[in-house]
């Protein structure tokens, strides 16, 4: 699944998680597919963000999942030696992974 | 030609300074009155709207996503019953340094704004009060690099010269230069604000909150928000490495690996949601 700013939604796209405005008022639920009218009452709406399945987007600067990962290593470097911080390297890796991956079963979109 | 300076002598070199944020007219008569515990927020809010300018900024800022209020604040006074003086206060004298990051040193204030969205996330899952001051604390808590930077050119230069040649954190070459770090020269400022330790303790302590003297948790939390947001890589603070956990700290807010991903994740939703951000505050009306 990925994130994204509302101005990257388009029709078409499949909502991962329900879209909820800042307010916690709920919009849509996952699973909807979006439409040109959807997109627009979330923007009346004032919702900054949704998250969607997939990853649709490469977003400007956005870099793949290698190089972002590398990168993280990279940062890490210089507290190879403390096992906490480790395993938050680790667990970030994962979760970056895991948010690359298309959805479940569906099959996987381009 | 390195000359080692003194602490002593950049605490003086800086208080001579006359651009460095120091307490504007209005933060003083306003700490004089809050001394009166009879006076309100609508009185405060009256002195503060005097000045348009500020109010506006001030407003432009409470209502931006890095809030994110429900509903709109139209005045002063409501800004300070929601957010507490000591916000308003920050945001008050902080508010020309935002500025000048948002347009200089866009790097450095992704870095501050990530660090705030991390601690921010982390108050809500420590149940810490008044989560807006350790918000803010997050937003100023790299206030003595802007300093430096700003005030110590020529130290600056050479700090981030250090910094590439023997690749070690910006920290350390700002102790080899100055002789003093950015978490000591960002509390001798905060201190002449008249904040509480709330505030000025995650700023001194945010390396080494184990020692800070009060308000440990949340100087923990800072310390872990710079390291979390310097992990996954927004914004920059000067040099690329996950700086070093004090684990005394971390045991204060400890969270096992489900948590961890929870924090992970609403971290990225608030990120998504502030891309705006700095559009909002820097686009005028």
């Amino acid at each position: 699944m990925q994130r994204l700013p509302i101005k990257y939604a388009k029709p078409g796209m499949v909502l991962a998680k329900e879209a909820v405005t800042e307010d916690g008022m709920v919009l849509c639920g996952p699973g909807t597919e979006l439409d040109a009218a959807i997109i627009s009452r979330f923007q009346k709406a004032g919702l900054e963000a949704i998250t969607v399945e997939g990853h649709p987007v490469r977003l400007p600067g956005e870099k793949g999942l290698r190089e972002r990962i590398k990168e993280l290593e990279m940062r890490f470097s210089r507290v190879k030696g403390d096992p906490v911080l480790m395993a938050l390297m680790k667990l970030i890796a994962n979760y970056w992974v895991e948010q690359e991956m298309p959805p479940d079963k569906s099959q996987q979109q381009k | 030609m390195t000359t080692m300076s003194s602490k002593e002598e950049i605490k003086a070199r800086l208080k001579e300074v006359q651009s460095l944020p120091t307490l504007p007219a209005i933060v003083t008569k306003l700490n004089e009155m809050v001394e009166d515990e009879d006076v309100t927020a609508v009185q405060l809010g009256k002195i503060i709207e005097k000045d348009q300018v500020l109010t506006s900024k001030l407003l432009k800022m409470v209502n931006s996503s890095f809030f994110g209020f429900p509903q709109r604040i139209s005045t002063v006074s409501n800004a300070i019953v929601l957010l507490g003086f000591n916000v308003i206060k920050t945001l008050i004298v902080t508010s020309s340094i935002f500025e000048t990051m948002q347009t200089e040193d866009v790097s450095l204030w992704e870095h501050s704004l990530g660090c705030a969205t991390v601690a921010t996330v982390l108050a809500k899952h420590h149940g810490i009060k008044n989560p807006e001051e350790i918000s803010t604390a997050g937003l100023i808590h790299d206030l003595g690099k802007i300093v430096i930077k700003a005030e110590l050119p020529e130290e600056y230069e050479k700090i981030v010269e250090l910094v590439a040649a023997e690749e070690i954190p910006m920290r350390e070459a700002e102790l080899k230069v100055l002789g003093v770090g950015h978490a000591e020269i960002g509390s001798w400022l905060v201190k002449e604000w008249n904040l509480p330790d709330r505030l000025t303790m995650p700023i001194k302590y945010h390396h080494a909150p184990s020692t800070a003297k009060g308000e440990a948790r949340l100087a923990a939390i800072i310390h872990f928000s710079d390291i979390l947001i310097r992990a996954i890589g927004y914004g920059s603070g000067g040099d690329p490495w996950v700086p070093e956990l004090d684990h005394d700290a971390w045991n204060k807010i400890k969270m096992g690996k489900n948590e961890m991903r929870e924090v992970l994740d609403e971290v990225e939703d608030k990120l998504a949601g502030l891309a705006n951000f700095t559009d909002e505050l820097t686009q005028g009306g």
